[in-house]
C-alpha cells in the first residue's frame, strides 16, 4: 500500500502516525513545501524573539521519522493530482503514485489590495518558519515595523518583535482587537495591556496603498493617515489552500468539503486540518476550525481510515490559549454576540483577572479567562460533553471550577477511565 | 500500566501529597528547600468536597489517559507518551503556553510557578515510587495496576 501525504504540519504528521500504528509495511511519504522537518508552527513568534532558539522548532524528533519508516520529501511542491492514474505531480517534474492520498496542505496568507504592494521587498507574510526567519534577517533596532491585522498572528508577530525595533504599529480594519475571537470589552483588555508595552494600535483602518520602489517607505490609511515604514507585515488572515483540490474536481466550498472519515468527494483521497470544513460541535455549522489539535484529531482520523480502521472524527469548537506579555488569555466555544449570563473580574487583587462563563439553557457554550486559567479544561469538557449544569454539585458562577464539580458517581467513572 | 488512584474516605486533605510532589520534582530533593528555595509548582490537586455536615478530599493528578488531548493540542511537541505509557513533558520543548490546560478535563495540568512551563505527574519516574503516595500517612493514595484499578470500578 502506497501512502501519500500532501504536507507536512500538524495534521499530515499525525496522520503519518496512525498510518504506521496500523499499517506496519506500507510506503509512507510526505510531501513538504517548506525547507524545514515539522515544526510547531504557533512557535514562529517565539522563535522570532528568541524565547525558542532553532533546535526546539521541531515537533517531532529526527527519530520520530526514522523508526517509523516514514519518509518526508522537503521542498517538494505539489502541483497536480491527476485523480485517474492516483498520482500527484511536484513541481520537480517527479511523479508519486498513490494508492490513499491525504491533503493536508493548510492555508495560505490571505492578501488584502493594496495599492503599488507589488513587487515589494520588505513586505512579508507571518505564517511560517521561513518568513519568521526573514524577519529576523532584516530587522534591526530602528525599524519602524507595520503590522497589517490585529488578530491572533498580527498580535504574535508584534510581541514577537517587541524590544527588536524602534516602533510597532498594527493596523487592523475592526473596531478591536482579535475580532474573530473576542467581544469588545475582552478585547479592550488586552489591548490596553498591548499598549503598556509601546505598540501602537490604529483601529477602524486599513492600508490602501503604499509608496516606494521595491521598498515600501510609507504607508497609506482607509482614514488618509499616512505612516513611515520599514517592515511592512501582512497578517490580515488566512485563506484554505485548497487549490490543488480544487483543479482535480474535489468538491470544495470555503474549504475542502469532507466526510466525518474525512474523505472528501473522491474516493481514496483525503483531507485534513485548515484545509477543510469541519463541523462547529456549537453551531453545528460548517466552518473552518483552524485549531493545532483540530488537525491533529483530523489527520489521525484520516490516517486510520486511509489504513483500513473506521473512525470517526471528534467534533471540534474554537478555541485559544494564548499570552502577550505575560498575560495569558483562553477562550473557548462561543463568544462574541451573546449576552453573558455570568462575569466575574477581580479588580481588588489585579484589575485585569477576567472569568466570563457564557451560559444558555442549562449548559456552558463559551468562556473567555483572563490571567484566571488554572483548570480551564473542565469548562472546555463540560461544553465538549454538552453537560447539563443543573446536574453538577454546584453552581458554576460560584466558586473556582475543580473535579469536585461532578457528582460521586461520574467522578468515579471519570478518574476510573471508564467511557462518557 | 500503573496509576495513581485517591481514596476520598480516607483522604485528610492535609496537603502532604503536595509537598512531597513539590519535593520530588526539586534539585534539592529537600522538603524544606524545595518549599523556601525552590519555586516549585505541585503537579497535585486537593480536591474538596463539601457535605451537607462534613468536608471530604481527594488528591487529583494526571489520569495518564489512553488518548491524552494535552498531547493534541500541544503545539511544541513539548507534551508526549512514553514506551510505559506514561504523559511526560519535556521541559525543555514546552513554551507555556497553556494550550494542554486548555483541554484537560481533569484539570491536572499546571501552569508552572515560574510561568515558563507546566506541572504535571509524571509517576515520580526519575524518583522512584511516587512521593505522593509513598509519604501519604493515611493510606489514601495508592499506585495500582490495570487489574487493581478495575476492581475498583
Amino acid at each position: 500500500m502506497k501512502y501519500l501525504i500532501i504536507g507536512n504540519c500538524a495534521a499530515g504528521t499525525s496522520a503519518a502516525e496512525a498510518i504506521r500504528s496500523k499499517d506496519k509495511t506500507g510506503d509512507i511519504t510526505i510531501l513538504s513545501n517548506e525547507s524545514y522537518p515539522a515544526y510547531g508552527r504557533p512557535l514562529i513568534s517565539y522563535f522570532l524573539s528568541g524565547k525558542v532558539k532553532p533546535e526546539n522548532m521541531s515537533y517531532r524528533d529526527p527519530s520520530f521519522y526514522e523508526s517509523r519508516k516514514i519518509s518526508v520529501l522537503l521542498n517538494a511542491c505539489a502541483q497536480k493530482i491527476d485523480i485517474k492514474a492516483k498520482s500527484v505531480i511536484a513541481d520537480s517534474g517527479k511523479k508519486f503514485d498513490y494508492d490513499k492520498l491525504l491533503i493536508a496542505s493548510g492555508s495560505v496568507p490571505f492578501i488584502p489590495p493594496i495599492k503599488n504592494l507589488a513587487n515589494q521587498k520588505n513586505v512579508f507574510s507571518f505564517l511560517s518558519y521561513g518568513d519568521a526567519q526573514k524577519i529576523k534577517e532584516v530587522i534591526n533596532k530602528d525599524s519602524k515595523v507595520i503590522i497589517a491585522g490585529g488578530g491572533l498572528i498580527g498580535l504574535k508577530a508584534a510581541e514577537g518583535l517587541f524590544g527588536k525595533v524602534r516602533k510597532i504599529t498594527v493596523v487592523d480594519l475592526a473596531d478591536r482587537v482579535m475580532a474573530s475571537v473576542l467581544d469588545k470589552p475582552a478585547a479592550d483588555i488586552i489591548q490596553n495591556h498591548i499598549e503598556r508595552n509601546e505598540i501602537e494600535f490604529i483601529l477602524n483602518a486599513s492600508i490602501t496603498a503604499v509608496e516606494g520602489e521595491q521598498k515600501v517607505g510609507r504607508v497609506v490609511l482607509s482614514d488618509s493617515q499616512e505612516l513611515e515604514c520599514d517592515i511592512l507585515i501582512i497578517a490580515v488572515g488566512v485563506r484554505p489552500n485548497i487549490s490543488l483540490a480544487k483543479e482535480a474536481g474535489i468538491k470544495t466550498n470555503k474549504a475542502i468539503i469532507v466526510d466525518k472519515y474525512m474523505q472528501t468527494s473522491q474516493k481514496d483521497i483525503y483531507a485534513a486540518g485548515d484545509c477543510v470544513e469541519s463541523v462547529d460541535l456549537i453551531s453545528n455549522e460548517h466552518k473552518i476550525l483552524a485549531l493545532w489539535s483540530n488537525a491533529v484529531n483530523q489527520g489521525e482520523t484520516a490516517g486510520l481510515n486511509m489504513a483500513g480502521v473506521k473512525h470517526e472524527a471528534p467534533t471540534s469548537f474554537a478555541m485559544n490559549a494564548i499570552s502577550f506579555f505575560g498575560m495569558q488569555l483562553i477562550s473557548a466555544g462561543l463568544i462574541c454576540n451573546t449576552d453573558y449570563s455570568y462575569a466575574f473580574a477581580d479588580s481588588v487583587a489585579n484589575e485585569s483577572k477576567v472569568r466570563r462563563l457564557n451560559i444558555a439553557d442549562d449548559r456552558l457554550l463559551g468562556f473567555v479567562l483572563i490571567n484566571d486559567f488554572q483548570r480551564a479544561g473542565i469548562y472546555t469538557d463540560l461544553i465538549n460533553n454538552n453537560t447539563k449544569l443543573s446536574k453538577l454539585e454546584y453552581d458554576i458562577k460560584s466558586k473556582d471550577i475543580g473535579f469536585n464539580i461532578y457528582p460521586r458517581d461520574i467522578r468515579k467513572d471519570k478518574i476510573l477511565g471508564k467511557k462518557d | 500500566m500503573k496509576k495513581i488512584y485517591a481514596f476520598e474516605s480516607k483522604c485528610l486533605g492535609c496537603g502532604l501529597c503536595e509537598v512531597y510532589c513539590r519535593a520530588a520534582h526539586s534539585k534539592s530533593k529537600d522538603i524544606i528547600k524545595a518549599h523556601k528555595r525552590e519555586n516549585i509548582t505541585s503537579a497535585i490537586v486537593i480536591e474538596e468536597i463539601l457535605q451537607p455536615k462534613a468536608v471530604s478530599y481527594f488528591a487529583l493528578q494526571c489520569r495518564h489517559c489512553s488518548d491524552p488531548k494535552c498531547i493534541k493540542a500541544c503545539i511544541s511537541g513539548a507534551m508526549y507518551k512514553d514506551e510505559d505509557g506514561i504523559v511526560r513533558n519535556k521541559k525543555e520543548k514546552c513554551v507555556g503556553c497553556l494550550s494542554c490546560v486548555l483541554v484537560c478535563p481533569f484539570g491536572a495540568v499546571r501552569k508552572s510557578a515560574d510561568g515558563k512551563t507546566v506541572a504535571k505527574c509524571d509517576l515520580c519516574i526519575d524518583y522512584g515510587l511516587p512521593a505522593c503516595v509513598d509519604n501519604c500517612p493515611n493510606e489514601a493514595i495508592k499506585l495500582l495496576d490495570d487489574k487493581e484499578a478495575e476492581a475498583l470500578k
